[in-house]
């Protein structure tokens, strides 16, 4: 509008100082067109609404966001319409949408809407700037609310877990190492005062001339505590480890809750958050509602296993610590917890893929040193009997658990010890 | 196009001064590309500006196509501002475009209508006083500090 105004402006003053009147006569359309879109130029009157047709979906897949535009002023506007989203949410069309909007029109945009990783989401307000027909006047404001979203970790299936040393007394599928009432046939004995008749052996009591009974095992379930390290994390463009725990930690507490274990949360990093031990769906939603809050909170203070409320570390129970290893206090938590008789495992989520060797050689040379490192610290975990899972980016995790199983049949002597 | 169009006009009856008006041109073409490239209306404002100037540069008829040329300039000026405003928007509804084009044209005629019947007064007009000078001068700042009045009242430091 200025600019116009500047124009015509010009043009006049210039046929006035020159003496030429074509110059007027070329600002002429110029003073026209201000003149008549001021004139017709209306405040418009929008409102803006925005919905979401799912609010609830797992990381990667679409959800529809629909905005309802209506004009409620007396003229005509052109208007374009950006959503306002949080960082990790793509939408498409990833720009604004511009549309044409007559006096009591209404118009619905359709944009669809893609976490590109867990948590929670925000879509909206919608930024609006709003223009009279012929563009001289424009309105930009923020309309409409905000709709949220949240975004499930993408889970593998797995197929094979951590067996745990130690069973609790509740009904379970792990077959326990106390002998019972169980299907798992585990021994025979003599018979004793109070044993079921059903219970006898009648081949071995013919053949020892004695009554004899079966022994077995009873299926028990475990505690599983899933911890998860949120002190530090590698991440590039793609994505970064604390992506893939959390990724990790909602497959195993599937997993396990699946099989009736109690599973218990500790989110320990920077800030600490827990959940107790629970059986059953309601406790996976809990689970996944509280990873969905995970992140990394830088804090120079020096956490320990004291630091944990002892109901949320029954004793007994499975500890699967997921963590990249980046951080001392999440090696010496380990070792602490280990050393405290805990049956740990640490499922590592590899920082590797997410750290380039460098370009000169002297990188490439420190980049081998780092990753030796690594490796001798995983060997001095092992050492102390802590079974360790390396988990690479894209990789299954159930191998790595089976590797970790492998582990901890050969060195079960020295873990009970 | 339109604004080669409009250099042509000019070029076709510049003859002594055809290097000015070749120079106006370019001035202008780069100007007009600068201001769309990087989204700066003032570029295109500047652009324009040059290309009426050099319209005095023609030699005849001068009077007769300087409604056109205003009107051509006027929607030189639209086009580019247009495409500047919508560079950041991803989806566009044609009607956007066609209905403000559309408008766009229409004010431009009007405009070279009213620029038609000022230059019919031009040449009715007795010859330059410097009464008359000062009538037209009052009238010019009259016309533009009324539409900047009405532009700055009904929205404020807004545009």
């Amino acid at each position: 509008m200025r600019g116009l105004i500047a124009l015509a402006g010009a043009g006049l003053v210039g046929a006035l100082a020159s003496g030429r009147p074509e110059l007027a006569l070329i600002a002429m359309p110029f003073l026209v067109f201000a003149g008549v879109g001021l004139v017709l130029a209306r405040e418009p009157r929008l409102a803006v609404e925005i919905e979401l047709d799912r609010t609830r979906l797992l990381e990667g897949s679409d959800a529809m966001a629909t905005v309802r535009v209506r004009n409620d002023g007396g003229g005509p506007v052109q208007i374009e319409v950006a959503l306002l989203r949080s960082r990790n949410l793509t939408l498409d069309p990833p720009g604004a949408v511009g549309i044409l909007l007559r006096a009591g029109g209404h118009s619905e945009l359709a944009f669809d809407v893609r976490p590109q990783r867990w948590g929670s989401h925000a879509v909206g307000p919608a930024v609006v700037r709003a223009r009279d027909l012929l563009g001289v006047t424009t309105w930009e404001g923020r309309l409409g609310g905000r709709a949220d979203v949240r975004a499930f970790p993408r889970e593998q299936r797995l197929r094979e877990l951590v067996a745990p040393l130690r069973t609790q007394p509740f009904l379970g599928t792990h077959v326990a190492r106390v002998r019972g009432e169980g299907i798992e046939f585990a021994d025979i004995r003599p018979f004793r005062a109070g044993d079921r008749v059903r219970h006898i052996n009648w081949r071995a009591t013919a053949r020892r001339g004695a009554p004899q009974v079966n022994d077995r095992h009873p299926e028990h379930s475990s505690d599983v505590v899933l911890l998860l390290d949120t002190f530090e994390e590698a991440r590039d463009r793609a994505g970064g480890t604390l992506d893939d725990a959390v990724r990790a930690a909602a497959a195993l507490a599937r997993a396990c809750l699946a099989r009736r274990d109690r599973v218990a949360l500790v989110d320990f990093g920077g800030t600490l958050h827990w959940l107790e031990p629970a059986f059953g769906a309601t406790q996976l939603y809990r689970i996944i509602d509280a990873l969905l809050s995970s992140d990394i909170a830088f804090s120079y203070a020096w956490r320990n296993v004291d630091s944990i409320p002892l109901r949320v570390l029954p004793s007994g129970a499975l500890v699967l610590a997921i963590s990249p290893l980046l951080d001392e206090r999440s090696l010496a938590m380990v070792t602490d917890l280990r050393r405290r008789g805990f049956d740990l495992t640490v499922i590592e989520v590899s920082p590797l893929d997410h750290a380039s060797p460098g370009e000169s050689g002297d990188d490439a040379v420190a980049f081998r040193l780092w990753r030796l490192q690594r490796e001798a610290m995983r060997a001095r975990l092992q050492s102390l009997g802590i079974g360790v899972a390396v988990w690479a980016r894209d990789g299954d995790l159930g191998p790595a658990l089976e590797g970790v199983n492998r582990f901890r049949r050969s060195a079960r002597p020295a873990m009970r010890a | 196009m339109l604004l080669a169009a409009l250099a042509a006009l000019v070029l076709a009856d510049a003859s002594t001064a055809s290097q000015l008006a070749w120079l106006g041109a370019a001035v202008a073409l780069v100007f007009l590309a600068i201001g769309m490239a990087l989204g700066s209306a003032s570029a295109v404002h500047v652009a324009v500006a040059v290309l009426g100037g050099i319209f005095l540069l023609r030699h005849d008829t001068r009077l007769l196509l300087a409604p056109v040329y205003g009107a051509g300039l006027l929607l030189v000026e639209d086009l580019a501002i247009q495409t500047i405003e919508l560079r950041g928007v991803g989806v566009v509804a044609l009607d956007v475009v066609g209905a403000r084009t559309a408008g766009v044209l229409a004010i431009a005629t009007i405009g070279a209508v009213a620029a038609a019947a000022g230059a019919l007064a031009v040449t009715a007009a007795p010859g330059r006083s410097v009464a008359l000078t000062a009538l037209g001068a009052l009238a010019a700042v009259a016309a533009v500090a009324v539409i900047a009045w009405v532009a700055r009242r009904r929205y404020g430091g807004s545009e």
